[in-house]
Parts: C-alpha cells; structure tokens; sequence
C-alpha cells in the first residue's frame, strides 16, 4: 500500500516535471538582448569602424609610398632554384624593372 | 514523403557529389604536381581537377540549399549536424594557420648563421608596420562588426538592414584585400628572398586567402538573405560565415602583432 502511494505519488511528480512546451532555444547573441537595440549598437559600432579605418586610409595614403634601397646580392635574396612556368619574375616582382 | 515521417532526421538521397568531389581533389593534387615538376599536360589537368571541384562545390551546396529551405528537411535536430560540423573545420583552420605563425617564430627566434644570425635577415627590405600593415589591421575587425549587426538585424526580423549590414562587410573585406595587394606590390622583398620571404609570405598569403574565402561566403550569405531564405529561426548557413569571419578577423590581429611588428622591427 505505501509503496503503492510512493509509486503513484512519484508518477504524479515526473509528469508534472515534463515540461508542456520545450523551452525556447536560446542564441548567445540574444540571451537577455533585446536584438532591435543590439541591431542599432552593433549599426554605429560598424559606422564607428568605417570612419576610424577611413581616417587612418587618408592619413596613410597621403604620406605616398616608401622607396627602398637595393640590397646587397646576398645569395639567400632573390633565390631562383627553377624557372616560374609565366616567366623570369615572381608575381609581385615586375616593380624591379623601373 | 515527408507527411508519413515519424522522426526529425533526414535521410539523404544518394548523391554523385562525393565521388566527383574526389576525383576533382585527386585531378587537382596529380595536376598540381605534374604542373610544378617538368611533366606534359600538367597545366591541363590541374585546371580540369579545379574546375571538377568548383563545379562539385557548387552543385552540391546548390542541393544542400534545395533540401533545407525549399524541402524544409533541415529540421532543429538536423541544423546541428552542420553545426557541429563548422566547430572541428575551424578548429582545423587554426591549427594550420598556428603552424605557419610557428614556422615564422621557429626562423626568428634563434636566426642562423646563414641569413646573418638577426631577424629580420641581413640585407632584406621589410614593410613598416605602421603603414598598410597598421591601416588594413582594423578592417577586418570593422568588417566583423558588420557581420554582427547582420546577425543582430536577422534575430530581429530587420530583413533589409540585415541586407545592409551584409553588403558593409563585404565592402570592408574587399578594401581590406585591396590594400593587402597593394602592400604586396610595394613590399620590399618577396618569397624567394630568404627564410623571412618564405615565412611572411606563406602566412600573410594564406591569410588573404581565408579573407577571400570569407568575402564570398559573406556575399553568399548577402544573396540568400536578399532572397529571404535566412529567418529568425533558421540561419546555420549565415552563422558559419560569421564564425568563419570572426576567425579570420582574430588572425589577423595576431598577424600584425607577430609577424608584421614583433617579426618586422
């Protein structure tokens, strides 16, 4: 009898355990986000970058580029064990022509 | 079919896709190697290997879309196949890129006799880190944040702004390639200039390539979200992509730091 009672007392509290609707799968990114005001953080943090690299383009981009000196020829610069199936340069090497 | 199935997995049709990918891949490797060695008709079968895997790529991931947003068969259960997936390809990809960033330390750290005993090697033009180097670090990270906004516009339902969102990263990640072709063409030194050539150029290269794998995952992404095939609910492929983006990203952080500043002064 009083196993009787356990048993169905058990019964009763699993099936009230199972849930009625499966929770709702969370994203990480919007746990506790609300994601309309996550979209607009998100929209000035690019906005934010954009003008950051922008500056830093103008900035580098008006200095012009640096000229370097010839190496010395030593024998690990300019290695050539074989020939490139397109020719005598490699493919960023064309600029040692002028 | 579908109405009479009794469980959330999806049994796969038999598909030609693995087997041409194969073939494709061994046409590619025989091709590649005739093509570097002197070997006859190299070149052709080389191309005739990437065109069978270009073409396998896109058939394939052409029915992968056709099963999950036109058949629905890419149920809860069934999205966390390709999700699980992207985690051990990523974890991949970083091992590959730790081993290039290794290869570099293991030459600058103890440089030999050979090319000088310093780092950079004796005699080699390096590129100053706080020019292009320096510019093109924070467009990637910028291109990042964008993909985030996407995602938050996505979760949101703002399906236009996600549109927007999309078309700004991959803006950013073709500037960003742009200026990684400029830097390579006023780049002092190339690969054939010592042991410092090889192991800036094999990282930084495989870098810009990731970059442009990303860029078209991205303006994939961008086309299936004009096309309204990402929802709320249901947006593995778009997720990918991020993750894919957000690691490309981190590299390059750890590009500039190693390889450009530390490796380059």
């Amino acid at each position: 009898m009083a196993m009787a009672m356990v048993r169905s007392g058990l019964r009763t509290a699993l099936r009230s355990r199972t849930p009625a609707a499966a929770p709702k799968r969370n994203y990480s990114s919007s746990a506790g986000h609300d994601d309309a005001r996550e979209t607009a953080k998100w929209e000035k943090i690019t906005y934010l970058g954009i003008a950051t690299c922008t500056v830093l383009a103008v900035v580098n981009l008006s200095k012009g580029h640096p000229h370097h000196e010839e190496p010395p020829r030593y024998d690990y610069l300019h290695i050539r064990n074989k020939e490139f199936p397109w020719g005598p340069d490699g493919l960023f090497e064309t600029k040692q022509h002028h | 079919m579908i109405e009479s199935q009794r469980h959330s997995f999806h049994l796969v049709d038999p598909s030609p896709w693995p087997i041409s990918g194969s073939l494709g891949a061994l046409a590619t490797t025989v091709g590649g190697v005739m093509y570097m060695h002197p070997f006859q008709g190299g070149a052709t079968l080389l191309s005739l290997g990437i065109i069978f895997i270009l073409y396998t790529m896109f058939v394939w991931w052409r029915d992968v879309i056709r099963e999950s947003t036109l058949e629905g068969h890419h149920t809860k259960v069934v999205q966390l196949g390709p999700r699980y997936g992207s985690i051990p390809f990523i974890v991949s990809e970083v091992m590959f890129l730790f081993a290039l960033f290794r290869a570099s330390s293991h030459s600058s750290l103890a440089p030999t006799v050979e090319i000088g005993g310093i780092w950079p090697p004796k005699g080699i033009g390096v590129l100053d880190p706080r020019e292009i180097p320096f510019l093109n670090t924070p467009i990637l990270p910028s291109s990042g944040a964008a993909v985030t906004w996407a995602h938050h516009a996505i979760l949101a339902g703002k399906e236009k702004r996600a549109v927007y969102a999309l078309v700004a990263t991959v803006l950013l990640a073709l500037v960003s390639t742009g200026f990684q072709g400029m830097e390579y063409y006023q780049a002092p030194s190339t690969i054939s200039d010592s042991i410092y050539g090889s192991t800036f150029s094999l990282a930084t290269g495989f870098h810009g390539f990731h970059v442009i794998i990303g860029t078209l995952f991205s303006i994939i992404c961008g086309i299936r979200q004009y096309l309204g095939h990402l929802t709320k609910e249901h947006h593995v492929g778009f997720e990918a992509a991020a993750w894919y983006w957000h690691f490309v990203d981190v590299v390059r952080l750890f590009l500039f730091v190693s390889i450009y500043w530390w490796g380059g002064i």
